[in-house]
């Protein structure tokens, strides 16, 4: 090998050196953060939220002409019995939030009525004795609720239901050593019985500063009497979009009286999930715009350097040449001396990727780079190192021997 | 050692074929010590450059060492350069980002010679051309005359069967110069092919054999009616 005349002549090119090592060094640090924050933002995308959404729609219902509690609960259960009509919709029930919704109740959960001792805090969802067939999820203990449990709330109402259902997660949180059926909670200063256990549902946020307690969510069997309702549809297979179109007709049939955006009144959870991680997808393409512009400079930044010092060394590559090196020696010095630069500045890369990471972890609490992360950014940011300089080193290894005889 | 037998190479563009050797011939024998001069694009460099290998030529035959090299390929080219061919420019052609010791072990690094036979032999020519002190020193630190010594030690390092001189004194002032050529004629005394293309007709004198070249063809002075007069004048500046 010829690293040791190569790092002789390096120290001759320090600036060009230094400048590319900085660079590369740079470019790592930013790109294997940007890949992380891109990994971890499109595993968010597909992160299961527990429901059978593929066959599930939601309808956002606004009354019109400030309706009573009575008269609501009178027009919601007309709604219910209208959807259920609806060719292709196997399953309704109304809720006031949904998963990937983004908006709804948290309540802290606790074993005593003293709030201040709540053991973490949970997603509500209201829910009646359709919901989990609605929403297909799996009851791994415990009951359903029965219809004659389902009460109602106005917007004077507190929250403190008799029973609750509870996901696994929570019920594991809250009683690690035995089983929560039959075990009292407590949302409110009431307590509540769990009586049943659900095997995942996340609450409806999916900001990461709700990820400690996304997976523990509570139903509780209520309806609420507010102008503004969600009804969540399970359709029968392979009919997602014609009931989309059905039901809107149907519940206008139904009543008039009412608001259902034109937009975004009945969304698939395709929808909701798509307008839910928006943010996300667009952090992820920006991340990797910037990564791939930055590459890109890098890149270019080796290449034009490298051209810049084959054209100036052209004479001393003929002398090499004449000397006896082969066109393969001349490539494998370029080759080396690039490499030589380019673990240069990933090892600088890699502190400073850290450095960026602890910081990006203090000030937007971010989880700690992973080493994959780094791995994958060393390894690229080699292999751009070489691929950038192949050009310009294939040029010169076809510099001639003889030009070490020409004068300028 | 190096024998040319009715060699040509040609340049060509669309429009013209210029003959930079035509029909050469010449034939130098193990041990000897050749000068070969002529006027200023007679085709002395296009022979060196042949000679060693780093320009093909168009037609004829070169055999270098009892090899026939027209049909060899680039690597094996670069091969009998290396182990074969000791290179004097007349620019030094000193890698100016190495020390005199990188220099030197240049050739012997793609011989594949391992790193203690490489520090013998380095420091072996250094002590031959009497820098071996300078050994740390950077091309720039040195005189003309010292960086030509440390050309000399890089071409001998490599222990070649010929030493190619393109006009090695050519950069150099008298007093340097003649320091440079002493230490060929040495060289040569111990028993070195060497082949010098030169103006100098004082450095011509001093080598074994004359080869003249004029017009891309070796020529005989004494012999041509055509150069007579010339010839005598050179000579007579020689003798003189």
């Amino acid at each position: 090998m010829q690293i040791k005349p190569i790092l002789a002549a390096l120290r001759h090119h320090k600036a060009g050196t230094l400048l590319i090592a900085a660079q590369i060094a740079l470019t790592l640090a930013i790109v294997c953060n940007a890949l992380f924050i891109i990994h971890a933002r499109l595993v968010r995308l597909h992160q299961p939220s527990g429901i059978d959404e593929a066959s599930l729609l939601v309808i956002g219902n606004q009354w019109a002409g400030k309706p009573g509690s009575d008269q609501m609960a009178s027009l919601m259960a007309a709604d219910l019995d209208t959807l259920r009509k609806v060719p292709g919709v196997a399953n309704v029930y109304a809720t006031n939030t949904f998963p990937l919704g983004n908006g709804g109740m948290a309540l802290g959960v606790s074993h005593s009525p003293d709030k201040l001792k709540s053991v973490t805090t949970s997603g509500i969802y209201f829910a009646d004795e359709n919901a989990l067939a609605t929403l297909g999820l799996k009851l791994v203990e415990g009951r359903n609720f029965r219809p004659d449990e389902i009460g109602q709330l106005d917007r004077q109402g507190y929250v403190k239901p008799d029973v609750v259902i509870i996901t696994r997660a929570l019920a594991a949180l809250m009683f690690p050593q035995r089983s929560a059926i039959g075990q009292p909670i407590y949302i409110s200063a009431k307590p509540s019985i769990v009586i049943g256990i659900v095997d995942e549902l996340r609450t409806p946020w999916v900001d990461t500063s709700f990820a400690k307690w996304a997976d523990y969510s509570t139903l509780i069997p209520y309806r609420e009497l507010t102008p503004i309702v969600q009804y969540i549809v399970r359709v029968q297979p392979g009919q997602l979009d014609e009931v989309m179109h059905r039901v809107r007709a149907a519940l206008y049939a139904a009543n008039r009286l009412r608001v259902i955006s034109p937009k975004d009144g009945v969304r698939s959870f395709a929808q909701v999930r798509e307008q839910a991680y928006r943010d996300d997808r667009g952090m992820a393409i920006l991340m990797s715009g910037i990564s791939v512009i930055l590459l890109l400079i890098t890149g270019a930044g080796i290449v034009g350097l490298t051209s810049f010092w084959v054209g100036q060394r052209r004479k001393q590559i003929g002398v090499r040449r004449a000397l006896g090196a082969t066109r393969h020696d001349i490539l494998s010095y370029f080759l080396t001396e690039n490499l030589l630069i380019a673990v240069g500045g990933v090892v600088l890369g890699g502190v400073l990727a850290i450095g960026l990471n602890l910081w990006l972890m203090k000030q937007f609490e971010l989880d700690r780079l992973a080493p994959g992360y780094l791995l994958a950014g060393v390894v690229t940011l080699l292999l751009l190192g070489q691929g950038a300089v192949l050009a310009p080193a294939l040029r010169a290894s076809r510099v001639p021997p003889v030009e070490a005889t020409r004068s300028i | 050692m190096l024998k040319m037998t009715h060699l040509s190479k040609v340049y060509r563009t669309e429009v013209v074929e210029t003959y930079a050797l035509r029909d050469f011939n010449i034939d130098v024998k193990e041990g000897e010590f050749v000068a070969v001069t002529g006027p200023s694009g007679s085709g002395k460099t296009t022979f060196l450059t042949i000679a060693g290998l780093l320009e093909t030529f168009t037609g004829g035959e070169y055999h270098l060492d009892n090899i026939e090299v027209s049909n060899l390929d680039d690597n094996a080219r670069s091969k009998i350069r290396n182990e074969k061919i000791g290179f004097i420019f007349q620019a030094f052609n000193l890698i100016p980002d190495l020390n005199v010791f990188d220099n030197v072990e240049v050739p012997l690094r793609y011989r594949g010679m391992k790193a203690p036979e490489r520090k013998e032999r380095i420091m072996g020519a250094l002590e031959r051309v009497g820098l071996a002190s300078r050994a740390k020193h950077y091309p720039a630190e040195l005189s003309g005359g010292q960086q030509q010594r440390v050309a000399i030690a890089r071409a001998l390092a490599g222990s070649p069967r010929l030493l190619l001189a393109d006009e090695p004194t050519g950069n150099l002032d008298t007093q340097m110069a003649r320091g440079v050529l002493e230490l060929l004629e040495e060289i040569h005394r111990e028993g070195a092919t060497i082949v010098m293309v030169t103006h100098d007709p004082e450095l011509a004198a001093r080598a074994q054999r004359n080869v003249h070249i004029i017009d891309g063809q070796v020529v005989d002075l004494a012999e041509d009616p055509r150069f007579h007069t010339a010839y005598t004048a050179a000579a007579g500046q020689v003798r003189g």
